[in-house]
């Protein structure tokens, strides 16, 4: 048996090896990781932690947030802040849940809701990761890493867009977004729905992605998306109202999917940009995007 | 400043190794675009998760440790999505016995459960150390001993019963 397993291992070591592994290899390696390095994290978090005590200080006493906002400077600086850092680890797990918060809108109720959802979200977030850790047996390594955050994607004059990723790795990984839009002006959180005269766009802008899916799979054999049947994969059939958007500094729409939604795990989280002249017909007007 | 240091480090070995890594992976999924998904995957994994590595030795074993997992995880997704129908199949497997020179111990391998089979391919094709295995499939070292002694026994009697069912088929 000794040298029957000797040949198998010739035929496994003769695997062939693809000319696209070194592409795929070098591509993961450089892409753009997640985490922040150290120190850059320090510098964050005690800016983060100053960030607290004003927070803290407007939230606890009406007051002071009175005298803050009578500071002219202070009047209308909107701002997103790491309001609540969790951290923990037990055994081989770790979470790491970084809330945002918005700050300086005179819209208090907007700003209420949408610093109640992130709380919200976070707090169940970090529900779950307690829990699946509990129901480890004792003494069992749990190997579940939960890393939470935000990125400020846009911040002009006249909106700020943030979005909020999940990042759980446990045997699998997965990354799911959110994407909040506020007009800074007028201040009120943006929906697809209420950038457009009507709900024409929904096509035009399905059609424009399956275009840019066709061109990106037709110029690169490695990209893939999902837009025939195939197999038992539901292809992509087009967007909804629901679907998760920002306008990026150069006011531009873009439209972003999660990782499997629209193709393979390796493409990850994708995004496109739609060009401003395929939908200048049907927006509302061109103070967000043009 | 120490956890950059290790991203080069992790960097350099996974661009030295990525051929072993590419060959576990296919062990797995037969087929080169899966294969190919789960080491990017895999390399995402070990980039956003260096900092748990506790020193340089163990990289190795560590990078083949994420590679099983994902490989596992990308087959457990496959079978809720593939069905293939009898031809397909049949094709498949006479594909199959074209291609593999030592059959019988090769049907014996493939007849295992992935438990077993990861012992042995990562022992004997991949020139792990007992102790690096056990650290891989995160068990300890007397574990993986019992669980190799064991594998390389279901091996022979499959071995056997193949050998004698083609006897007895022949006569």
């Amino acid at each position: 048996m000794e040298k029957e397993l000797k040949d198998l291992r010739e035929e496994y070591l003769q695997t062939p090896i693809p000319k696209e592994l070194k592409d795929v290899v070098q591509a993961a390696l450089n892409e753009r990781p997640r985490k922040k390095p150290r120190v850059g994290r320090n510098i964050l978090l005690s800016a983060a932690a100053a960030l607290l005590i004003v927070t803290a200080s407007v939230n606890m006493s009406p007051a002071a947030a009175k005298a803050m906002s009578d500071i002219p400077y202070m009047e209308k600086i909107i701002k997103v802040i790491t309001f609540v850092e969790w951290k923990e680890e037990v055994n081989n797990s770790s979470a790491i849940i970084r809330t945002p918060a918005i700050s300086g809108l005179e819209n208090k109720r907007l700003e209420q809701s949408l610093n109640d959802k992130y709380l919200s979200e976070s707090k169940q977030l970090y529900k779950e990761f307690t829990d699946s850790m509990a129901k480890l047996k004792e003494g069992e390594k749990g190997n579940l890493s939960v890393e939470s955050g935000y990125e400020i994607l846009t911040d002009n004059e006249t909106i700020l867009s943030v979005e909020r990723y999940t990042d759980t790795i446990s045997a699998s990984s997965s990354t799911e977004s959110q994407f909040d839009t506020v007009d800074k002006k007028n201040e009120v959180l943006l929906t697809l729905n209420s950038l457009f005269k009507d709900d024409r766009y929904l096509q035009v802008i399905s059609r424009n992605i399956k275009e840019q899916m066709k061109q990106q799979m037709a110029a690169d054999p490695d990209k893939i998306y999902w837009i025939e049947a195939e197999d038992d994969i539901e292809p992509f059939k087009g967007i909804d109202e629901n679907q998760s958007f920002y306008i990026n500094k150069d006011g531009k729409l873009v439209i972003a999917f999660d990782s499997f939604d629209v193709a393979p795990g390796y493409m990850g989280a994708v995004e496109f940009i739609i060009p401003t002249k395929v939908i200048s017909g049907l927006l509302v007007g061109d103070q967000y995007i043009h | 400043m120490k956890n950059l240091d290790m991203n080069q480090l992790l960097a350099a070995r996974i661009t030295e190794r990525q051929d072993n890594l590419y060959r576990l992976a296919f062990y797995y999924v037969k087929n080169q675009e899966d294969a190919l998904d789960i080491v990017q995957e895999s390399i995402r994994k070990a980039l956003t998760s260096s900092n748990k590595i506790k020193d340089a030795g163990s990289i190795d074993s560590w990078l083949y440790k994420i590679i099983v997992r994902t490989a596992l995880d990308v087959l457990r997704k496959k079978k809720k999505l593939t069905v293939a129908d009898d031809e397909t199949i049949e094709y498949l497997r006479s594909g199959e016995e074209d291609h593999y020179p030592d059959l019988d111990l090769q049907k014996a391998l493939e007849g295992l459960s992935f438990k077993y089979r990861t012992i042995i391919v990562l022992r004997f094709f991949e020139d792990l150390k007992l102790e690096e295995i056990a650290a891989v499939l995160e068990e300890n070292v007397s574990t993986i001993k019992t669980r190799l002694y064991k594998a390389l026994q279901l091996l022979r009697a499959n071995m056997t019963e193949q050998g004698e069912t083609k006897r007895w088929k022949k006569n």
